[in-house]
Protein backbone atom coordinates (compact mmCIF):
# COMPACT_ATOMS: atom_id res chain seq x y z
CA UNK A 1 0.00 0.00 0.00
CA UNK A 2 2.81 2.28 1.12
CA UNK A 3 4.65 1.56 -2.26
CA UNK A 4 1.41 2.14 -4.41
CA UNK A 5 1.27 5.79 -2.19
CA UNK A 6 4.41 6.48 -3.08
CA UNK A 7 4.51 5.65 -6.79
CA UNK A 8 1.72 7.85 -7.32
CA UNK A 9 3.22 10.48 -5.00
CA UNK A 10 6.45 9.95 -7.98
CA UNK A 11 4.35 10.03 -10.80
CA UNK A 12 1.74 12.29 -9.91
CA UNK A 13 2.46 14.55 -12.69
CA UNK A 14 1.51 11.85 -15.56
CA UNK A 15 -1.49 11.18 -13.14
CA UNK A 16 -2.48 14.76 -13.24
CA UNK A 17 -1.49 14.98 -16.76
CA UNK A 18 -4.34 11.88 -17.19
CA UNK A 19 -6.64 12.99 -15.70
CA UNK A 20 -7.23 16.50 -17.29
CA UNK A 21 -6.44 14.95 -20.81
CA UNK A 22 -9.37 12.07 -20.60
CA UNK A 23 -12.04 14.93 -18.93
CA UNK A 24 -10.68 17.06 -22.40
CA UNK A 25 -11.24 13.91 -24.71
CA UNK A 26 -14.87 13.33 -22.92
CA UNK A 27 -15.75 17.00 -23.71
CA UNK A 28 -14.32 16.38 -27.51
CA UNK A 29 -15.95 13.72 -28.32
CA UNK A 30 -19.65 14.38 -27.10
CA UNK A 31 -20.00 16.21 -30.08
CA UNK A 32 -23.58 16.01 -30.50
CA UNK A 33 -24.35 20.16 -30.61
CA UNK A 34 -27.56 19.67 -29.72
CA UNK A 35 -27.13 17.62 -26.33
CA UNK A 36 -24.21 19.65 -25.02
CA UNK A 37 -24.67 20.94 -21.47
CA UNK A 38 -25.72 24.70 -21.91
CA UNK A 39 -22.89 25.85 -19.33
CA UNK A 40 -20.33 24.32 -22.12
CA UNK A 41 -21.57 26.59 -24.71
CA UNK A 42 -21.35 30.14 -24.83
CA UNK A 43 -25.16 30.42 -23.96
CA UNK A 44 -23.79 29.86 -20.45
CA UNK A 45 -24.76 33.12 -18.29
CA UNK A 46 -21.40 33.98 -17.52
CA UNK A 47 -19.68 34.02 -20.98
CA UNK A 48 -22.90 35.35 -22.89
CA UNK A 49 -22.72 38.18 -20.29
CA UNK A 50 -18.96 39.25 -21.61
CA UNK A 51 -20.40 38.82 -25.16
CA UNK A 52 -23.04 41.42 -24.58
CA UNK A 53 -21.35 43.77 -22.84
CA UNK A 54 -18.13 43.38 -25.58
CA UNK A 55 -21.71 43.74 -28.50
CA UNK A 56 -22.78 46.87 -26.43
CA UNK A 57 -19.56 48.51 -27.92
CA UNK A 58 -18.88 47.12 -30.91
CA UNK A 59 -22.78 46.67 -32.82
CA UNK A 60 -22.57 50.49 -33.31
CA UNK A 61 -19.36 50.08 -35.86
CA UNK A 62 -21.44 48.18 -39.19
CA UNK A 63 -24.52 50.18 -38.54
CA UNK A 64 -24.08 51.73 -41.46
CA UNK A 65 -24.00 48.76 -43.85
CA UNK A 66 -26.92 47.18 -41.77
CA UNK A 67 -29.06 50.29 -42.32
CA UNK A 68 -28.43 50.08 -45.88
CA UNK A 69 -29.31 46.43 -45.81
CA UNK A 70 -32.95 47.26 -43.79
CA UNK A 71 -33.73 49.87 -46.41
CA UNK A 72 -32.82 47.75 -49.37
CA UNK A 73 -35.27 45.09 -47.37
CA UNK A 74 -37.44 47.75 -46.86
CA UNK A 75 -37.74 48.91 -50.38
CA UNK A 76 -38.16 44.72 -51.80
CA UNK A 77 -41.29 44.50 -49.06
CA UNK A 78 -43.05 47.56 -49.62
CA UNK A 79 -42.98 46.68 -53.71
CA UNK A 80 -44.21 43.17 -52.80
CA UNK A 81 -47.28 44.83 -50.91
CA UNK A 82 -48.04 47.19 -53.65
CA UNK A 83 -48.52 44.40 -55.93
CA UNK A 84 -50.37 42.05 -53.46
CA UNK A 85 -52.43 44.86 -52.93
CA UNK A 86 -53.03 45.38 -57.00
CA UNK A 87 -53.91 41.35 -57.26
CA UNK A 88 -56.10 41.76 -54.30
CA UNK A 89 -57.89 44.99 -56.09
CA UNK A 90 -58.45 43.22 -59.01
CA UNK A 91 -60.14 39.53 -57.22
CA UNK A 92 -62.37 41.97 -55.84
CA UNK A 93 -63.26 44.14 -58.93
CA UNK A 94 -63.50 40.36 -60.90
CA UNK A 95 -66.38 40.01 -58.38
CA UNK A 96 -64.89 37.86 -55.83
CA UNK A 97 -65.88 40.60 -53.59
CA UNK A 98 -68.40 38.44 -50.91
CA UNK A 99 -66.22 35.32 -50.73
CA UNK A 100 -62.70 36.79 -50.74
CA UNK A 101 -60.74 36.46 -47.16
CA UNK A 102 -58.14 38.78 -47.45
CA UNK A 103 -57.25 38.25 -43.32
CA UNK A 104 -55.51 35.46 -42.31
CA UNK A 105 -56.52 33.67 -39.40
CA UNK A 106 -53.56 32.24 -37.43
CA UNK A 107 -50.32 33.62 -38.83
CA UNK A 108 -48.33 30.49 -39.87
CA UNK A 109 -45.16 32.22 -38.67
CA UNK A 110 -43.77 34.79 -35.84
CA UNK A 111 -40.65 36.01 -36.03
CA UNK A 112 -38.60 37.23 -32.99
CA UNK A 113 -35.78 39.61 -33.49
CA UNK A 114 -32.48 39.27 -32.18
CA UNK A 115 -28.61 40.54 -31.99
CA UNK A 116 -25.95 38.46 -32.33
CA UNK A 117 -23.37 39.07 -29.59
CA UNK A 118 -20.38 36.07 -31.36
CA UNK A 119 -19.72 35.28 -34.55
CA UNK A 120 -17.14 32.75 -36.08
CA UNK A 121 -16.74 32.33 -39.28
CA UNK A 122 -13.07 31.13 -39.61
CA UNK A 123 -13.22 27.78 -37.97
CA UNK A 124 -14.13 24.04 -39.16
CA UNK A 125 -17.41 23.90 -37.25
CA UNK A 126 -19.13 27.46 -36.71
CA UNK A 127 -21.27 28.55 -33.58
CA UNK A 128 -23.16 31.99 -33.24
CA UNK A 129 -24.87 33.30 -29.62
CA UNK A 130 -27.18 35.67 -29.93
CA UNK A 131 -29.21 37.92 -26.95
CA UNK A 132 -32.48 36.23 -26.89
CA UNK A 133 -33.40 33.07 -24.53
CA UNK A 134 -35.95 31.01 -23.16
CA UNK A 135 -37.15 34.16 -21.90
CA UNK A 136 -38.48 35.33 -24.98
CA UNK A 137 -39.80 32.57 -26.30
CA UNK A 138 -36.95 30.90 -28.15
CA UNK A 139 -36.35 27.25 -28.22
CA UNK A 140 -33.98 24.89 -29.56
CA UNK A 141 -34.02 23.33 -33.46
CA UNK A 142 -36.06 27.13 -34.55
CA UNK A 143 -34.50 28.74 -37.55
CA UNK A 144 -32.60 31.54 -37.79
CA UNK A 145 -32.30 34.28 -40.45
CA UNK A 146 -31.61 37.47 -41.50
CA UNK A 147 -32.58 39.98 -43.87
CA UNK A 148 -30.58 38.38 -46.64
CA UNK A 149 -30.79 34.68 -46.16
CA UNK A 150 -30.79 31.64 -44.04
CA UNK A 151 -28.35 32.06 -41.35
CA UNK A 152 -28.52 28.40 -38.51
CA UNK A 153 -30.46 26.61 -36.35
CA UNK A 154 -31.12 27.55 -32.47
CA UNK A 155 -29.27 24.37 -30.74
CA UNK A 156 -28.67 25.32 -26.85
CA UNK A 157 -30.96 27.85 -25.41
CA UNK A 158 -30.36 30.12 -21.92
CA UNK A 159 -32.68 32.15 -20.04
CA UNK A 160 -31.32 35.41 -22.05
CA UNK A 161 -29.11 34.38 -24.68
CA UNK A 162 -28.96 31.31 -27.14
CA UNK A 163 -26.32 29.41 -29.07
CA UNK A 164 -27.04 28.65 -32.93
CA UNK A 165 -25.46 26.41 -35.47
CA UNK A 166 -24.11 28.19 -38.08
CA UNK A 167 -24.57 27.62 -41.76
CA UNK A 168 -21.12 27.37 -41.65
CA UNK A 169 -21.17 24.28 -39.35
CA UNK A 170 -20.94 20.88 -41.21
CA UNK A 171 -23.33 19.60 -38.58
CA UNK A 172 -26.35 21.36 -40.04
CA UNK A 173 -28.00 20.23 -43.54
CA UNK A 174 -30.49 22.50 -45.02
CA UNK A 175 -32.94 20.95 -47.43
CA UNK A 176 -33.04 23.52 -50.68
CA UNK A 177 -34.38 23.53 -54.19
CA UNK A 178 -33.48 25.20 -57.24
CA UNK A 179 -36.33 28.17 -57.27
CA UNK A 180 -36.73 28.35 -61.08
CA UNK A 181 -37.38 24.30 -61.26
CA UNK A 182 -38.18 23.07 -58.20
CA UNK A 183 -36.05 20.70 -57.93
CA UNK A 184 -34.16 19.59 -54.44
CA UNK A 185 -31.54 18.76 -52.73
CA UNK A 186 -29.68 19.42 -49.52
CA UNK A 187 -27.20 22.34 -48.90
CA UNK A 188 -23.93 21.90 -46.54
CA UNK A 189 -20.76 23.98 -45.99
CA UNK A 190 -17.67 22.24 -47.29
CA UNK A 191 -15.35 24.25 -44.35
CA UNK A 192 -13.29 26.46 -47.39
CA UNK A 193 -14.78 29.57 -47.48
CA UNK A 194 -17.21 31.38 -45.75
CA UNK A 195 -18.77 32.94 -48.64
CA UNK A 196 -19.68 29.26 -50.48
CA UNK A 197 -21.42 26.10 -49.57
CA UNK A 198 -22.48 23.14 -51.22
CA UNK A 199 -25.94 21.89 -52.63
CA UNK A 200 -26.07 18.16 -53.10
CA UNK A 201 -27.92 14.77 -54.00
CA UNK A 202 -29.39 16.90 -56.84
CA UNK A 203 -30.75 14.13 -59.13
CA UNK A 204 -28.98 13.69 -62.90
CA UNK A 205 -31.63 15.73 -64.68
CA UNK A 206 -31.91 18.47 -62.84
CA UNK A 207 -31.95 21.54 -65.64
CA UNK A 208 -30.19 24.61 -63.90
CA UNK A 209 -27.89 27.93 -64.95
CA UNK A 210 -25.28 29.83 -62.74
CA UNK A 211 -27.21 32.64 -61.21
CA UNK A 212 -30.18 30.60 -60.56
CA UNK A 213 -31.19 31.35 -56.96
CA UNK A 214 -31.54 28.77 -54.16
CA UNK A 215 -34.14 29.10 -51.80
CA UNK A 216 -35.70 26.30 -48.91
CA UNK A 217 -37.83 23.96 -49.42
CA UNK A 218 -40.24 24.14 -46.53
CA UNK A 219 -40.04 20.06 -46.59
CA UNK A 220 -39.45 20.60 -42.88
CA UNK A 221 -41.08 22.83 -40.11
CA UNK A 222 -37.79 24.45 -39.48
CA UNK A 223 -37.82 27.46 -42.12
CA UNK A 224 -40.77 28.55 -44.19
CA UNK A 225 -40.56 27.70 -48.25
CA UNK A 226 -38.60 30.46 -50.37
CA UNK A 227 -36.28 32.11 -48.36
CA UNK A 228 -33.16 33.14 -49.82
CA UNK A 229 -30.15 30.81 -49.36
CA UNK A 230 -27.83 31.35 -52.10
CA UNK A 231 -26.87 31.72 -55.87
CA UNK A 232 -25.42 29.36 -58.32
CA UNK A 233 -22.09 29.62 -59.18
CA UNK A 234 -20.81 29.60 -62.65
CA UNK A 235 -18.48 26.61 -63.82
CA UNK A 236 -20.20 23.64 -61.66
CA UNK A 237 -19.43 19.76 -62.99
CA UNK A 238 -18.74 18.35 -60.04
CA UNK A 239 -20.60 15.13 -60.19
CA UNK A 240 -20.95 11.61 -59.39
CA UNK A 241 -23.10 9.12 -61.43
CA UNK A 242 -26.23 9.81 -59.95
CA UNK A 243 -26.37 13.11 -58.22
CA UNK A 244 -25.04 16.83 -59.07
CA UNK A 245 -22.74 18.72 -56.68
CA UNK A 246 -23.05 22.45 -57.08
CA UNK A 247 -21.25 25.04 -55.70
CA UNK A 248 -23.19 27.64 -54.46
CA UNK A 249 -22.52 31.61 -53.04
CA UNK A 250 -24.28 32.30 -49.89
CA UNK A 251 -26.87 35.38 -49.58
CA UNK A 252 -26.27 35.90 -46.04
CA UNK A 253 -22.85 38.17 -45.65
CA UNK A 254 -21.52 35.93 -42.12
CA UNK A 255 -18.75 38.33 -41.89
CA UNK A 256 -20.93 41.08 -40.58
CA UNK A 257 -23.98 39.79 -38.93
CA UNK A 258 -26.08 42.48 -37.04
CA UNK A 259 -29.52 41.68 -36.32
CA UNK A 260 -31.27 38.23 -37.51
CA UNK A 261 -34.72 37.08 -36.68
CA UNK A 262 -35.74 33.73 -34.99
CA UNK A 263 -38.46 31.82 -36.75
CA UNK A 264 -41.62 30.50 -34.66
CA UNK A 265 -43.77 28.03 -36.26
CA UNK A 266 -47.01 28.32 -34.51
CA UNK A 267 -48.21 25.08 -36.49
CA UNK A 268 -44.80 23.47 -35.25
CA UNK A 269 -46.70 20.44 -32.58
CA UNK A 270 -49.32 20.14 -34.86
CA UNK A 271 -47.08 18.77 -37.42
CA UNK A 272 -44.76 16.96 -35.25
CA UNK A 273 -47.95 15.14 -33.55
CA UNK A 274 -48.75 13.97 -37.54
CA UNK A 275 -45.01 12.86 -37.81
CA UNK A 276 -45.25 11.01 -34.17
CA UNK A 277 -44.51 7.25 -35.01
CA UNK A 278 -43.72 7.46 -38.26
CA UNK A 279 -40.07 6.24 -37.75
CA UNK A 280 -40.94 3.28 -36.11
CA UNK A 281 -43.71 2.39 -38.52
CA UNK A 282 -41.18 2.34 -40.65
CA UNK A 283 -39.14 0.14 -38.58
CA UNK A 284 -41.75 -2.26 -37.99
CA UNK A 285 -42.96 -2.93 -41.40
CA UNK A 286 -39.53 -2.18 -44.06
CA UNK A 287 -40.93 -2.98 -47.42
CA UNK A 288 -44.28 -0.19 -46.76
CA UNK A 289 -47.02 -2.86 -46.67
CA UNK B 1 3.77 32.12 -5.04
CA UNK B 2 1.16 34.31 -3.37
CA UNK B 3 2.05 37.04 -5.48
CA UNK B 4 1.91 34.70 -8.81
CA UNK B 5 -1.53 34.21 -8.02
CA UNK B 6 -2.79 37.03 -7.99
CA UNK B 7 -0.94 38.05 -11.30
CA UNK B 8 -2.40 34.70 -13.22
CA UNK B 9 -5.78 35.51 -11.91
CA UNK B 10 -5.85 39.16 -13.02
CA UNK B 11 -4.31 37.74 -16.37
CA UNK B 12 -7.06 34.98 -17.09
CA UNK B 13 -9.77 37.09 -16.37
CA UNK B 14 -7.99 39.56 -18.83
CA UNK B 15 -6.86 37.56 -21.21
CA UNK B 16 -9.59 35.12 -21.92
CA UNK B 17 -12.57 38.04 -23.09
CA UNK B 18 -10.14 39.77 -24.63
CA UNK B 19 -8.96 36.54 -26.73
CA UNK B 20 -12.80 35.94 -27.38
CA UNK B 21 -13.95 39.61 -28.32
CA UNK B 22 -10.90 40.63 -30.08
CA UNK B 23 -8.03 38.50 -30.77
CA UNK B 24 -10.73 35.84 -32.62
CA UNK B 25 -11.64 38.48 -35.02
CA UNK B 26 -8.52 39.20 -36.12
CA UNK B 27 -8.14 35.91 -38.38
CA UNK B 28 -5.74 36.86 -41.26
CA UNK B 29 -6.82 35.64 -44.45
CA UNK B 30 -9.61 33.27 -42.90
CA UNK B 31 -6.61 31.32 -41.98
CA UNK B 32 -4.34 32.42 -39.34
CA UNK B 33 -5.72 32.99 -35.82
CA UNK B 34 -3.49 34.80 -32.97
CA UNK B 35 -3.75 32.64 -29.59
CA UNK B 36 -2.75 35.27 -27.33
CA UNK B 37 -4.35 33.55 -24.44
CA UNK B 38 -1.49 30.86 -24.36
CA UNK B 39 0.34 33.67 -22.92
CA UNK B 40 -1.31 32.62 -19.84
CA UNK B 41 1.12 28.85 -20.05
CA UNK B 42 4.39 30.73 -21.40
CA UNK B 43 4.45 33.23 -18.42
CA UNK B 44 4.05 30.17 -15.63
CA UNK B 45 7.42 30.12 -14.06
CA UNK B 46 9.63 27.87 -15.06
CA UNK B 47 10.23 26.15 -11.28
CA UNK B 48 6.67 25.92 -11.08
CA UNK B 49 5.61 22.78 -10.14
CA UNK B 50 3.78 20.55 -13.27
CA UNK B 51 0.69 19.46 -11.28
CA UNK B 52 -0.35 22.65 -11.24
CA UNK B 53 0.68 24.05 -14.19
CA UNK B 54 -0.60 20.89 -15.86
CA UNK B 55 -4.44 22.14 -13.94
CA UNK B 56 -3.51 25.85 -14.68
CA UNK B 57 -3.33 25.35 -18.23
CA UNK B 58 -6.58 22.72 -18.40
CA UNK B 59 -8.54 25.85 -17.07
CA UNK B 60 -6.90 28.21 -19.52
CA UNK B 61 -8.06 25.78 -22.21
CA UNK B 62 -11.28 24.75 -21.11
CA UNK B 63 -11.76 28.58 -20.22
CA UNK B 64 -11.61 29.28 -23.49
CA UNK B 65 -13.59 26.46 -24.71
CA UNK B 66 -16.81 27.80 -23.27
CA UNK B 67 -15.73 31.62 -25.42
CA UNK B 68 -15.88 29.61 -28.66
CA UNK B 69 -17.70 26.40 -28.65
CA UNK B 70 -15.51 23.86 -29.57
CA UNK B 71 -15.73 21.81 -26.11
CA UNK B 72 -12.52 20.05 -25.34
CA UNK B 73 -10.31 21.49 -27.91
CA UNK B 74 -8.34 23.73 -26.19
CA UNK B 75 -8.36 21.88 -22.70
CA UNK B 76 -6.71 19.42 -24.53
CA UNK B 77 -4.59 21.56 -26.55
CA UNK B 78 -3.56 23.56 -23.36
CA UNK B 79 -3.28 20.59 -21.22
CA UNK B 80 -0.28 19.01 -23.21
CA UNK B 81 1.23 22.27 -23.87
CA UNK B 82 1.54 23.14 -20.15
CA UNK B 83 2.65 19.90 -19.47
CA UNK B 84 5.33 19.45 -22.39
CA UNK B 85 6.65 23.59 -21.26
CA UNK B 86 8.96 22.73 -19.39
CA UNK B 87 11.31 20.39 -21.03
CA UNK B 88 10.66 22.91 -24.26
CA UNK B 89 11.83 25.11 -22.14
CA UNK B 90 15.01 23.44 -21.30
CA UNK B 91 16.18 23.05 -24.88
CA UNK B 92 17.49 26.80 -24.83
CA UNK B 93 17.87 27.28 -20.88
CA UNK B 94 20.08 24.82 -19.35
CA UNK B 95 20.33 26.38 -15.89
CA UNK B 96 16.61 27.56 -14.03
CA UNK B 97 18.15 28.45 -11.02
CA UNK B 98 18.42 32.43 -11.66
CA UNK B 99 14.82 31.73 -12.80
CA UNK B 100 13.75 30.70 -9.46
CA UNK B 101 9.77 31.82 -9.19
CA UNK B 102 10.39 34.22 -12.02
CA UNK B 103 7.97 34.12 -15.29
CA UNK B 104 9.99 33.49 -18.53
CA UNK B 105 10.39 36.76 -20.49
CA UNK B 106 13.02 38.73 -22.63
CA UNK B 107 14.89 40.16 -19.31
CA UNK B 108 14.78 36.89 -17.45
CA UNK B 109 15.81 34.82 -20.31
CA UNK B 110 18.09 36.76 -22.76
CA UNK B 111 16.31 37.75 -26.13
CA UNK B 112 17.12 34.90 -28.39
CA UNK B 113 16.59 32.08 -26.16
CA UNK B 114 12.96 33.63 -25.30
CA UNK B 115 11.85 33.80 -28.98
CA UNK B 116 12.97 30.81 -29.38
CA UNK B 117 10.77 29.25 -26.48
CA UNK B 118 7.73 31.53 -27.59
CA UNK B 119 7.92 30.14 -31.25
CA UNK B 120 8.19 26.77 -29.87
CA UNK B 121 5.26 27.12 -27.53
CA UNK B 122 3.30 28.67 -30.43
CA UNK B 123 3.94 26.22 -33.04
CA UNK B 124 3.10 23.47 -30.44
CA UNK B 125 -0.23 24.71 -29.87
CA UNK B 126 -1.09 25.69 -33.80
CA UNK B 127 0.32 21.96 -34.41
CA UNK B 128 -2.35 20.61 -31.23
CA UNK B 129 -5.20 22.51 -32.19
CA UNK B 130 -5.49 21.95 -36.08
CA UNK B 131 -4.79 18.43 -35.58
CA UNK B 132 -7.03 18.06 -32.99
CA UNK B 133 -9.88 20.09 -36.01
CA UNK B 134 -8.73 17.81 -38.50
CA UNK B 135 -10.00 15.00 -37.06
CA UNK B 136 -13.70 16.39 -37.67
CA UNK B 137 -12.80 18.25 -40.61
CA UNK B 138 -9.83 17.46 -42.96
CA UNK B 139 -8.28 19.43 -45.66
CA UNK B 140 -4.68 18.83 -45.95
CA UNK B 141 -3.65 21.92 -47.62
CA UNK B 142 -5.94 24.35 -45.26
CA UNK B 143 -4.17 22.82 -42.21
CA UNK B 144 -0.61 23.37 -43.18
CA UNK B 145 -1.89 26.76 -44.11
CA UNK B 146 -4.02 27.15 -40.77
CA UNK B 147 -0.98 25.48 -39.08
CA UNK B 148 2.21 28.17 -40.14
CA UNK B 149 -0.25 31.24 -40.81
CA UNK B 150 -1.47 31.00 -36.78
CA UNK B 151 2.49 30.04 -35.38
CA UNK B 152 3.60 33.09 -36.96
CA UNK B 153 0.92 35.59 -36.24
CA UNK B 154 0.41 34.38 -32.44
CA UNK B 155 4.47 34.87 -32.22
CA UNK B 156 4.18 37.91 -33.27
CA UNK B 157 1.45 39.38 -30.83
CA UNK B 158 3.19 37.21 -27.65
CA UNK B 159 6.42 39.40 -28.75
CA UNK B 160 4.25 42.20 -29.12
CA UNK B 161 2.80 41.39 -25.60
CA UNK B 162 5.92 40.71 -23.79
CA UNK B 163 7.91 44.02 -25.19
CA UNK B 164 4.32 46.19 -23.87
CA UNK B 165 4.63 44.22 -20.27
CA UNK B 166 8.54 45.24 -20.47
CA UNK B 167 8.18 48.41 -20.90
CA UNK B 168 5.89 48.40 -18.02
CA UNK B 169 8.48 46.69 -15.91
CA UNK B 170 10.80 48.97 -16.81
CA UNK B 171 9.19 51.99 -15.52
CA UNK B 172 8.49 50.69 -12.79
CA UNK B 173 12.22 50.08 -11.92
Amino acid sequence: MNELLLFIRKNSKWFVFAICAIVSCVMLFQSNPYHQHLYLTSAGRAVSSVYKSGSMLSSYLNLRSINEDLNRRNAELQAEIAAQNEVIERLHELGFRDTLVTEAGVRHFDFIVAHVINNSIARPFNYITINKGSADGVRPELGVIDQNGVVGIVSNVGSGSARVISLLNPNFRLSCKIKRSDYFGSLVWDGKDPREALLEELPRHTVFEPGDTIVTSGYSAVFPEGLPVGVIMPDNNEHNENFFTLRVRLLADFTTLGNVQVVVNNFRAELDSLTVGESEDAKRKPFGN
Amino acid sequence: MNQFAIRFTIAYLLLLPLQALVFDHMVLFNVAVPFVFIYLIVMLPVTLNTNVSVILGFLTGLGMDLFADTPGMNALSCTVLAFARKPLFHLYVTMDDDLAGRSPTVQTMGAAAFLKYVLTLSLCYSVLVFTIEAFQLFIPELLIARIAGSTLYTFLLLYTLDSLLLRRREKRL
